[in-house]
């Protein structure tokens, strides 16, 4: 890429442009860039929105942001709420607040301290959650570790080390307002170890079911320990 | 549908592998999707695979795996093919290129016997239509031409290559990134091949 021809874009107030290969991108205000943005760096203060795709090396989102299309990046930092329409590629995602994406999500490293929603499936080598999310589709990473924070939903989670633990609830009060649990059709791993989920099958090799947990079917292949608190219809080795 | 499945537990059980691997695998693309063919059964609902495809790519992944990283490796799956180079003996080894197509080719072609991607493709291209009978010998060799003069976007774009003849002068065109086009009428299309799924039967054959 020739960086060195590319200017910069900035949008500050309400304003529009169109997109384009740029190296600095910067929305401050109500900004709306109407086609395709190809950048060294992506950063959105205030509402700004991307009617078209973004490739950038890095995207930074604090504030109010939203991309119509599929964002392209090495790392992606969202510090307020990012909407994608479609898919989003990265190496490195860090959502500390919320991250709504329409389609697939595919990283390396996937950290969420807040919200996440990922319509279709989510890809990582690790996925680190405190929070509320869910996914559509599969989850499928080699190191699972999620605090569950809120009512969390996937269809399926796949991988290698699975650890799903509740967070302690650190204000006692809303405790009882907010159902904490995390609800998935199956869970298929390694090593598995689950608190407070609801699950219909769980298939692993070694397998951990923790307490509040309510579990159709497990099949383990070499241990299996299940807690006093926790319901299984029905187990067995396999 | 004919072909057999095997369910997800049967598999690992079979290949000796983890679950963390399979899904690793996925995730590296070297298990296409459409593999994973998802049916109700008494249980919930299960996994299956093609059971004859799915055993000989997870043999090949791990006999491969142990002198390539799985990135290479998702290379070497994935459209695009660049690293990749074969000799003459493996492509006629690989039934990929029959001999006379391809002694037609290195005669034309005047290259080495090892071949990269581009130059596989150009051949596999060759074969596939002068075997089928859809153009002649003379109409290779254009297309032949064709097919060099554009390596660059051939590689990049996903190209149709179409054969024409019109009051028995033939030509060739390499149409790219169109979605259809349409000739004057007397004009009869030869043929017309799609680049891409060349691409990806030569690939179905290397692995």
């Amino acid at each position: 890429m020739e960086l060195k021809k590319r200017g910069d874009l900035t949008l500050n107030g309400l304003g529009s442009a169109n997109g384009g290969q740029f190296h600095h991108v910067k929305i401050n205000g109500t900004g709306t860039v109407n086609t395709d943005i190809d950048c060294t760096e992506f950063e959105c203060h205030g509402s700004g929105s991307v009617n078209g795709n973004v490739t950038s090396h890095k995207v930074k989102i604090s504030g109010n942001g939203k991309v119509k299309g599929t964002i392209e990046t090495g790392l992606m930092t969202v510090e307020g709420t990012a909407k994608i329409g479609e898919n989003l590629f990265a190496k490195t995602v860090e959502v500390s607040g919320k991250a709504v994406i329409g389609g697939r999500l595919k990283a390396e490293e996937i950290k969420v301290k807040g919200m996440l929603v990922v319509k279709e499936d989510c890809e990582a080598e690790l996925f680190k959650a405190e929070s509320h999310f869910s996914i559509g589709g599969l989850l499928n990473a080699d190191h699972i570790e999620v605090s569950l924070f809120g009512e969390c939903k996937v269809k399926e989670i796949g991988g290698q080390k699975i650890f799903i633990k509740q967070k302690a609830a650190l204000l006692g009060l809303f405790k009882s307002f907010l159902p904490t649990q995390l609800e998935v059709d199956l869970i298929e791993g390694d090593e598995i170890e689950v608190e407070n989920t609801k699950a219909a099958v769980i298939r692993g090799n070694h397998v951990t079911i923790g307490p509040k947990c309510q579990i159709g079917l497990v099949e383990y292949k070499e241990e299996l320990t299940i807690d006093k608190k926790a319901t299984v219809k029905e187990y067995r080795k396999v | 549908m004919s072909e057999e499945l095997i369910s997800k537990k049967d598999l690992l059980e079979l290949a000796g592998i983890s679950y963390g691997q399979l899904y690793r695998w996925k995730r590296k693309d070297l298990i296409p999707e459409e593999w994973f063919i998802r049916k109700s059964t008494f249980t919930g609902q299960e996994t299956f695979f093609p059971k004859e495809k799915i055993l000989q790519r997870i043999e090949r992944i791990q006999t491969m795996k142990e002198n390539l990283s799985l990135d290479e490796l998702a290379d070497m799956f994935s459209p695009n093919v660049s690293e990749l180079q074969l000799t003459k003996d493996d492509l006629l080894k690989r039934n990929i290129v029959s001999e006379t197509v391809m002694n037609i080719y290195i005669d034309t072609d005047k290259g080495s016997s090892v071949f990269d991607f581009s130059r596989i493709l150009e051949v596999y291209v060759l074969e596939k239509l002068l075997q089928s009978g859809e153009i002649s010998l003379d109409e290779g060799k254009m297309l032949l031409g064709v097919l060099k003069e554009n390596r660059a976007v051939v590689k990049q774009k996903s190209c149709d290559l179409v054969i024409m003849r019109k009051l028995g002068i033939s030509s060739c065109l390499l149409v790219v990134n169109a979605e259809s086009f349409s000739f004057e009428t007397g004009t009869k299309v030869a043929a017309q091949l799609s680049l891409m799924t060349c691409a990806e039967e030569i690939k179905s054959k290397l692995l």
